[in-house]
C-alpha cells in the first residue's frame, strides 16, 4: 500500500527562505546560506516530497523565483510541488518547465474556479494541490481564509474542501493559521473535518516542529501525509533523524539509503 | 554512456534528465526522428494520456525512429510511466490507439471502486525474476518507488513481468523483453532507489555495449 509521507515545505518571499509563526515571516536566508549553513541536501534527501510556496506579500519577481526553483529541483530526486501566487496558466507552464512536478494553488480555489479547473483538465487533477489555510473564529468554527491569511471567506472548513475538490484539486495541502510555526500540533479535529469533506489525499501543516507532532498527524489516520516548515527546528540531519525516529517506532515511511550511492 | 532522452512533449523532462546526468549519463534530450533512430540507449519518459501519448510520437515521425532503433539496431529502451505502457498493443485509455506493441500486453484502469484514483505515493516494488533481472537493485529487497497512474500494464506472458505492487490489488510494476524495459513508477522521483535502478540500467547499456 501506498506510504504515509513525510514533507517539507519551503516557505519563499522576496528571494529569501523565511520561517513563520501565525503567518508572520521572518527571513532565514538564500538558498546559498541553506545550502551551507543548514545542509539542505540532507534535508531534501530525507523528505517524500518538497513543497516550495511563496508566501510573499508583495508582487512577486517570477524570474527569480523560477531560477530559485530551478536551482533547488536540481537537488531534489523525489516529488516537488510549487506555488503561491498562480494567476494565470503561463504561470503555470512556467512553473513545470522549471521542475515542478505538481502545483499548489490556494486563494484562486475561491477566486478563480475556472483558472483552476482548467489546469486540472491539462495536467490532470494528481498535479493539482489546493492549500487551503483556515483559522478558528470565536466561536471555535474554522473558516477558510485566502490571500495568504488576510481575507476571512467566512466559509467552513468543510464546505472549502469539498468545493475544492470538486473544483479539480489532487490533494489538499491544509494549513492551521492559529498553529502555524507555534509547536503546537496540528489541529486534527479540522484533519478529521477535511479528511470527511473530500476523498482526496490530506497534508497536514502548522503546528509541527517536532518528530512526535509528525507522528501525531500520521497516527491521527485523517492524513496522507505530513508537512512542516520548521528550518530551524529541521535543521542539518533534523529530518533524517526524525525519518529514522518515525520508522523505529512503527511507522510505515518509505525507506532508501542514499549510503554507498555511485554514479556509474 | 550516452543516453537520448525522447521528448514528444508529455511530461516533466527535466527530472528525468537530472537523475541520469546525476547518475553519469550524457544525457540528451530530443524529438528529433534522426537523433533517437541512431540511439543506443533511450528513456521514453511520459505523463498524461495513452492516446496523446502515441499520437505525439506519430506527429514527431517517433513511431519509425523508435522502432528502427529497437527492432533494427538492437538499442536499450527505458519507458517510464505512459512511457511504459506506450510498449505493449492497446490501452482501455484510448481505445482504438495501437501503442508501440513491442511487449504484448494491454492496459487497464484500476478498479475505481475499491482504491482512491491516482495511485500516487511511494509503495513497494516486489520483483518477480531471481534469475537475469536487469535491475539487481530491486532483486533482493523490496525498495520504495514513486508512482503516480491510474492506469497499469497487464502483459500478456508471464514472462515478461519483472516486478509487481500492491494498491488494492496486485499490479505489474515492471516488465521487460529483449532490451526493452517498462517501469510505471518514476526512479527520477524516487530518492536513492530510484537513482540505483537508473544505474543498473546504465551498467546494463554499458554491458552490453563491450560485452
Amino acid at each position: 500500500m501506498v506510504k504515509p509521507r513525510m514533507c517539507f515545505t519551503l516557505l519563499y518571499a522576496d528571494d529569501n527562505f523565511h520561517l513563520s509563526r501565525n503567518f508572520s515571516l521572518q527571513e532565514v536566508g538564500d538558498l546559498d546560506w541553506l545550502m551551507t549553513n543548514y545542509e539542505f541536501e540532507s534535508i531534501v534527501r530525507s523528505v517524500d516530497e518538497l513543497l516550495i510556496l511563496n508566501v510573499g506579500k508583495g508582487e512577486l519577481d517570477w524570474s527569480r523565483f523560477l531560477k530559485t526553483v530551478r536551482e533547488v529541483v536540481k537537488h531534489c530526486f523525489m516529488p516537488v510541488a510549487v506555488g503561491g501566487g498562480i494567476r494565470n496558466a503561463d504561470q503555470a507552464r512556467l512553473l513545470f518547465e522549471n521542475g515542478a512536478d505538481k502545483l499548489v494553488l490556494n486563494s484562486a480555489f475561491f477566486t478563480e474556479s475556472d483558472l483552476v479547473t482548467g489546469l486540472a483538465k491539462l495536467y490532470g487533477e494528481q498535479s493539482i494541490v489546493a492549500s487551503i489555510d483556515f483559522r478558528r473564529n470565536n466561536s471555535g468554527v474554522a473558516e477558510v481564509f485566502i490571500d495568504g491569511g488576510s481575507l476571512n471567506t467566512g466559509l467552513p472548513l468543510a464546505a472549502g474542501v469539498s468545493g475544492a475538490a470538486r473544483r479539480g484539486a489532487g490533494e489538499i495541502y491544509l494549513t492551521s493559521i492559529d498553529r502555524d510555526g507555534t509547536g503546537i500540533g496540528y489541529d486534527l479535529a479540522a484533519l478529521e473535518i477535511a479528511f470527511k469533506s473530500c476523498d482526496l489525499p490530506i497534508i497536514a501543516a502548522g503546528g509541527a516542529d517536532t518528530t512526535d507532532r509528525l507522528a501525531e498527524g500520521i497516527r491521527s489516520g485523517f492524513v496522507s501525509a505530513v508537512s512542516t516548515a520548521h528550518l530551524f527546528n529541521f535543521m542539518c540531519d533534523g529530518l533524517r533523524d526524525s525519518r529514522e525516529e518515525l520508522i523505529k517506532d512503527g511507522i510505515t515511511l518509505s525507506k532508501w539509503s542514499f549510503g554507498d550511492l555511485k554514479s556509474c | 554512456m550516452k543516453v537520448v532522452i525522447v521528448d514528444y512533449g508529455l511530461g516533466n523532462l527535466w527530472s528525468v534528465r537530472n537523475a541520469f546526468e546525476f547518475m553519469g549519463a550524457e544525457v540528451t534530450v530530443s524529438s528529433d526522428p534522426e537523433m533517437v533512430s541512431r540511439s543506443q540507449c533511450i528513456v521514453l519518459p511520459g505523463v498524461g494520456n495513452f492516446g496523446s501519448g502515441m499520437r505525439n510520437l506519430r506527429t514527431r515521425g517517433l513511431v519509425d525512429a523508435l522502432n528502427e532503433a529497437v527492432l533494427d539496431n538492437g538499442a536499450r529502451l527505458l519507458g517510464i510511466c505512459l512511457g511504459m505502457q506506450l510498449l505493449v498493443d492497446d490501452s482501455e485509455e484510448a481505445p482504438g490507439v495501437q501503442g508501440l506493441g513491442w511487449i504484448p500486453g494491454k492496459v487497464t484502469r484500476f478498479c475505481e471502486v475499491t482504491t482512491r484514483l491516482p495511485h500516487m505515493g511511494f509503495n513497494s516494488v516486489v520483483t518477480t525474476q531471481r534469475k537475469k533481472n536487469c535491475f539487481p537493485s530491486i532483486q533482493d529487497e523490496t525498495p520504495d518507488f514513486y508512482f503516480v497512474h491510474s492506469y497499469c500494464v497487464q502483459p500478456r506472458y508471464e514472462r515478461h513481468v519483472l516486478a509487481r505492487s500492491t494498491y488494492g490489488s496486485e499490479f505489474v510494476s515492471a516488465i521487460g523483453k529483449d532490451l526493452v524495459f517498462g517501469v510505471q513508477f518514476h526512479p527520477e522521483k524516487s530518492q536513492s532507489s530510484g537513482l540505483r535502478l537508473i544505474g543498473d540500467f546504465l551498467k546494463s547499456v554499458a554491458r552490453e555495449n563491450h560485452g
